[in-house]
C-alpha cells in the first residue's frame, strides 16, 4: 500500500538533508525570482538591515532598482523580525509618496551559500536622498521647491498615519527624491503598525527609535504609549533642515539631545507640557529650566517666510499632543500662499549625478560645519538591536 | 497572481496527490498539521490569531510541496514560528521544539533529524519563498465579531451562537476551507450554521435595508445557500471522519474505520456535495444522509476536533464572557442520541463533557472532547422556517461565479 511507508517509517518517507538540499536547490519557486535578474551597479548605502544596492534589471537594461540585502548571518531566530514587518508594511502602503517594493528576490541556494539563499527586497530606484542633496551646495532649492518637498513628505506621513503605521527613523536621509521631483519616504525597517489604545490600554512600544538628531523629546524622557506625532517631530527637523542645509539639533547623547531642544523649544516642564512629569525618565534626565522658546528667533535667519516660520513653530512643539498632524500641517498657509509649490524636475535635471548620503560624507562634513564633524548617528534601536528586548 | 483560493479540482491535484498520495490521507495530514498548530499555540499561550496564521501558512505550502518530501510537523512547527513572528508574538524556535517533542510520539519527532531546530530553520526560507512573502492573512475570526455586532436579537442567544460560530472557525482550520474562501464568507457560511444549531433567528440588523434579503448580503455579495451548506458540510464533515484519537498517532492505511460509522460511500457524496445543484436535490440527499449521520451511535463516531482557541479577552461585551466559558445555558435535560434533526448540539456520552452547551469549569477547556457533538447537518427544520418569512424552502439560486473576475 502506498501509504505504509509515509505513516509507518517516517525516516524512509521525508527526504535526507542531501535529498532535501537538491531538491530546495532544483525548486523553482514560482513567486520569488532570482536576484541575478538584477545585475548590481554599485553600492548606495547602509540600510537599518542589510546593504543597499543599485542594479540593472537584465531583462529591461534601461530600468534600475534599489536591492536592500536582507541581513541574516546572526540572526538567531531565523528570517529576522524587523525585515518580515517592513516587508509587511510596504506590501499594504502603496502611495506615490512612499517607496514601492517591487519583489523579493533571492538567490539559488547552493552548496555553496550551505543551501540558504540570501534575499534582498528590491524596490524602484531612487536617484537622490535628502540628506545626500542637502550637503551639496550646488543644489539650490527655491521656496516653492521646498514646499514641494514638504508637501510630497507630509502627504506621505498622512498616509502612512492613516494606514495606522508609525515609520519611526524620519531623517532626511530616509527621504529619497527621484529625478522627476517625487518624493518617497524609505526605509520602514524600523516602522510599525499601532492602534490608538482602544481598551484603555496603554501601548508599550520601544523607545529606542529614531536617529538620535530627530528624536521627538518624548522618546528622549521614555515615553512607551507614543503615536504618529513622533514621525511629525522628525519632519520638523527636516523641514529646517531645507534652509540649514544640516540637521538643526546635534546632540551626542540623550542627554545633549534633550538639551539642544530645551534651548531650541524651550524649557521642558509640566506648564509647557502637561503629564510629562509622568514620563519614565523625567526626574532622570537633566531638563534645563528657565529657557525661552526661541524656534522662530533662531530660525528666522534662515528662513525668511513667515508662513514657513509659524508652520515649523507649530511642528516643533515639545508636547506631543499639541504638535501638527500630518493633516493640520497639510492645511497650513504656507503651501496655499504664494510662491506656490512647484516641481522640483527642472531643476533635479541640472544635477545629472545620484546624490546620497552614503556617498558624501566627507562633503557634507567639510562644508557645512567646521565644527560638527562627527559622523551623523544611525538608529540607535538598530546597532544595538533596541528591539530584541521588547521582542524575544 | 498568485491566488491564494483553489476551486475542488486543484485541491485534488496537489504535489502530494501527484507524488502518490491519496486524497483522503492528504486530508488528514492537513488536519494533523493544523491541529498540531493549533495545539502548540495553544501550550505557548500563542493567540487565536498567530495560530490560525499558521495554518493559513501551512495549507498554502503544501499546495506547492508534497507531504512526502516535507514531513508536516516540522513544517507545522515551521508555519507556527514564522506566523509567530509575523503577528508580532514571536516565539523562539527552539521553545516551539520543545513543546513538538513533548506532544509528538517519538516516530513523529524523528521527522525532525538530528539538528531539530536546523530543520526548522532551513524550512523557514523555502516556506516563505513558497508563500510569496504574502504574511498578512485574515481570518474569519474578526469578521465573525463584526458581524455579530450587527445582529440584533436576545443577547444571551447571540452570546451563544457567536461561541458557537467561534468554535466552528477553530475547527474550520482543519479543513482546506482557507484555500477555498475568502475569511468574509466562512464567518457568514459558520454563523450561518450556528445561527441554526442554537436556534438564534436573525430577523433585524443594524443597517438593514429592503435590499436585504438576509443579514450576509449587507457583507458578501451573491453567497448562495448552496455554497453556505457546503462550506458549512466541510465543517461538519471533520466531525465525523474516522479520527485517530488525537493527532500523535496516525493509523495505518486502510485502518478499520468504526464498524457502524458512516459508510464510506455517504462521505463520498458528501464531499461531491458542492455541485449539486438542485435545491430540492440537495436538500432530500441532505437529508437522507441526516437520518443516516444522527442514527450512528456515540461509540462508533470518533472524536470531533473541536479545537478551542477562545475569543480575545478585549472584546466588549457581550463577547467579553467567552474567554474562557460561555456561561451556562440550561437547555432542560440534556438530549440523548438521535436527537430530532433540528436540535442544536446536545451532550453527549456517558461522562459530562465540556461542549458547546454547557459551562465547563474555568480554563478547563480541554483540546479535544472524546465525544463529537452530533451535529444535524444544515436543512431547515421540518416545521419551522429558520429564516421566517425570509428564504423559502425550495429557493433554487445557481451558483454564480463568487467573485467575478
Amino acid at each position: 500500500m502506498q501509504n505504509n511507508h509515509h505513516s509507518g517509517h517516517p525516516n524512509s518517507t521525508a527526504m535526507n538533508m542531501r535529498e532535501k538540499e537538491k531538491y530546495i536547490e532544483n525548486f523553482n519557486f514560482p513567486f520569488c525570482e532570482e536576484a541575478s535578474k538584477y545585475q548590481k551597479v554599485a553600492k548606495i548605502g547602509q540600510g537599518t538591515f542589510g546593504e543597499v544596492f543599485k542594479a540593472r534589471d537584465i531583462n529591461n537594461p534601461k530600468k534600475y532598482v534599489a536591492m536592500k540585502k536582507v541581513l541574516m548571518d546572526n540572526e538567531k531566530e531565523g528570517f529576522p523580525i524587523t525585515a518580515l514587518r517592513e516587508i509587511r508594511i510596504l506590501q499594504l502602503l502603496k502611495h506615490d509618496n512612499v517607496v514601492n517594493l517591487i519583489e523579493i528576490c533571492r538567490t539559488k541556494a547552493s552548496a555553496a551559500n550551505r543551501y540558504r539563499s540570501t534575499f534582498y527586497l528590491v524596490f524602484d530606484f531612487c536617484e537622490h536622498d535628502l540628506a545626500g542633496l542637502l550637503s551639496n551646495v550646488n543644489v539650490k532649492f527655491s521656496l516653492g521647491e521646498i514646499k514641494k518637498v514638504l508637501q510630497q513628505l507630509l502627504n506621505g506621513l498622512f498616509y502612512i498615519h492613516y494606514n495606522k503605521i508609525l515609520h519611526r527613523d524620519m531623517k532626511a536621509a530616509n527621504v529619497l527624491i527621484t529625478k522627476l521631483g517625487v518624493l518617497k519616504l524609505a526605509d520602514f525597517g524600523l516602522a510599525r503598525a499601532f492602534s490608538t489604545n482602544k481598551n484603555g490600554m496603554p501601548n508599550r512600544f520601544t523607545n529606542r527609535v529614531v536617529t538620535l538628531w530627530y528624536r521627538p523629546p518624548e522618546l528622549l524622557l521614555g515615553e512607551r504609549n507614543y503615536g504618529p506625532p513622533v514621525d511629525l517631530w522628525g519632519a520638523g527637523c527636516i523641514m529646517a533642515e531645507m534652509w540649514t542645509r544640516s540637521p538643526i539639533m546635534q546632540g551626542n547623547s540623550e542627554q545633549q539631545q534633550l538639551t539642544l531642544i530645551s534651548q531650541l523649544c524651550g524649557s521642558i516642564n509640566p506648564q509647557s507640557w502637561p503629564g510629562v512629569e509622568h514620563l519614565e525618565l523625567y526626574k532622570k534626565m537633566e531638563l534645563p529650566q528657565e529657557q525661552k522658546r526661541k524656534v522662530k528667533e533662531r530660525l528666522k535667519p534662515y528662513m525668511k517666510d513667515p508662513y514657513a516660520i509659524d508652520l515649523l513653530d507649530k511642528l516643533l512643539v515639545l508636547d506631543p499632543s499639541k504638535r501638527a498632524d500630518a493633516d493640520t500641517a497639510l492645511n497650513h498657509d504656507f503651501f496655499w500662499t504664494d510662491p506656490m509649490p512647484c516641481e522640483l524636475g527642472k531643476m533635479l535635471a541640472n544635477h545629472s549625478q545620484s546624490m546620497f548620503e552614503f556617498l558624501a560624507p566627507a562633503r557634507r562634513a567639510t562644508q557645512i560645519n567646521r565644527h560638527h564633524a562627527i559622523p551623523r548617528p544611525t538608529t540607535s534601536a538598530v546597532q544595538d538591536s533596541g528591539y530584541q528586548d521588547r521582542v524575544f | 497572481m498568485p491566488g491564494w483560493y483553489f476551486d475542488k479540482q486543484e485541491l485534488k491535484h496537489t504535489p502530494s496527490g501527484a507524488a502518490g498520495l491519496d486524497y483522503k490521507t492528504e486530508m488528514r495530514y492537513r488536519k494533523e498539521g493544523a491541529r498540531f498548530i493549533i495545539d502548540t499555540g495553544m501550550k505557548m499561550d500563542l493567540g487565536y490569531n498567530t495560530t490560525a496564521t499558521g495554518v493559513v501558512y501551512y495549507h498554502r505550502f503544501y499546495m506547492f510541496h508534497s507531504f512526502q518530501q516535507f514531513p508536516r510537523f516540522v513544517t507545522a512547527c515551521c508555519c507556527l514560528f514564522l506566523a509567530g513572528k509575523v503577528e508580532e508574538t514571536p516565539k523562539k524556535c527552539k521553545d516551539i521544539i520543545k513543546i513538538a517533542k513533548a506532544l509528538l510520539a517519538d516516530n513523529k519527532f524523528a521527522t525532525f533529524g538530528s539538528d531539530p531546530k536546523e530543520e526548522v530553520m532551513t524550512l523557514e526560507r523555502v516556506l516563505l519563498q513558497t508563500i510569496k512573502f504574502d504574511l498578512q492573512v485574515e481570518h474569519p475570526y474578526l469578521y465573525l465579531l463584526r458581524y455579530a455586532k450587527c445582529l440584533k436579537g436576545d443577547k444571551a442567544k447571540l452570546q451563544k451562537m457567536v461561541q458557537m460560530a467561534w468554535t466552528f472557525v477553530n475547527d474550520s482550520l482543519c479543513t482546506t476551507l482557507s484555500l477555498q474562501w475568502q475569511p468574509e464568507i466562512i464567518a457568514v457560511a459558520l454563523m450561518y450554521l450556528a445561527g441554526k444549531l442554537s436556534k438564534f433567528e436573525v430577523v433585524d440588523w443594524v443597517g438593514r435595508n429592503p435590499a436585504h434579503l438576509r443579514w450576509w448580503d449587507m457583507f458578501v455579495e451573491d453567497v448562495t445557500m448552496d455554497l453556505l451548506e457546503d462550506i458549512c458540510h466541510q465543517v461538519l464533515d471533520l466531525y465525523s471522519q474516522p479520527e485517530v484519537k488525537s493527532s500523535s498517532e496516525s493509523p495505518p492505511p486502510g485502518a478499520s474505520r468504526p464498524a457502524a460509522a458512516s459508510p464510506s460511500n455517504q462521505s463520498t457524496s458528501r464531499q461531491s456535495n458542492g455541485a449539486t445543484t438542485s435545491t430540492t436535490a440537495s436538500s432530500a440527499s441532505t437529508a437522507s444522509s441526516t437520518s443516516e449521520k444522527t442514527q450512528i451511535s456515540p461509540e462508533t463516531v470518533p472524536p470531533p476536533v473541536n479545537t478551542r482557541i477562545p475569543p480575545p479577552s478585549d472584546v466588549p461585551y457581550p463577547y467579553q464572557t467567552f474567554t474562557h466559558a460561555p456561561p451556562p445555558i440550561s437547555y432542560g435535560t440534556p438530549v440523548s442520541f438521535a436527537p430530532p434533526v433540528n436540535t442544536p448540539p446536545p451532550l453527549l456520552g456517558p461522562s459530562p463533557i465540556p461542549s458547546l452547551l454547557s459551562a465547563p469549569p474555568p480554563n478547563a477547556f480541554p483540546p479535544f472532547v472524546n465525544q463529537p457533538p452530533p451535529f444535524t447537518p444544515v436543512v431547515p427544520p421540518p416545521n419551522a422556517s429558520f429564516f421566517g418569512n425570509g428564504l423559502p424552502q425550495g429557493h433554487t439560486r445557481h451558483r454564480p461565479p463568487f467573485f467575478p473576475p
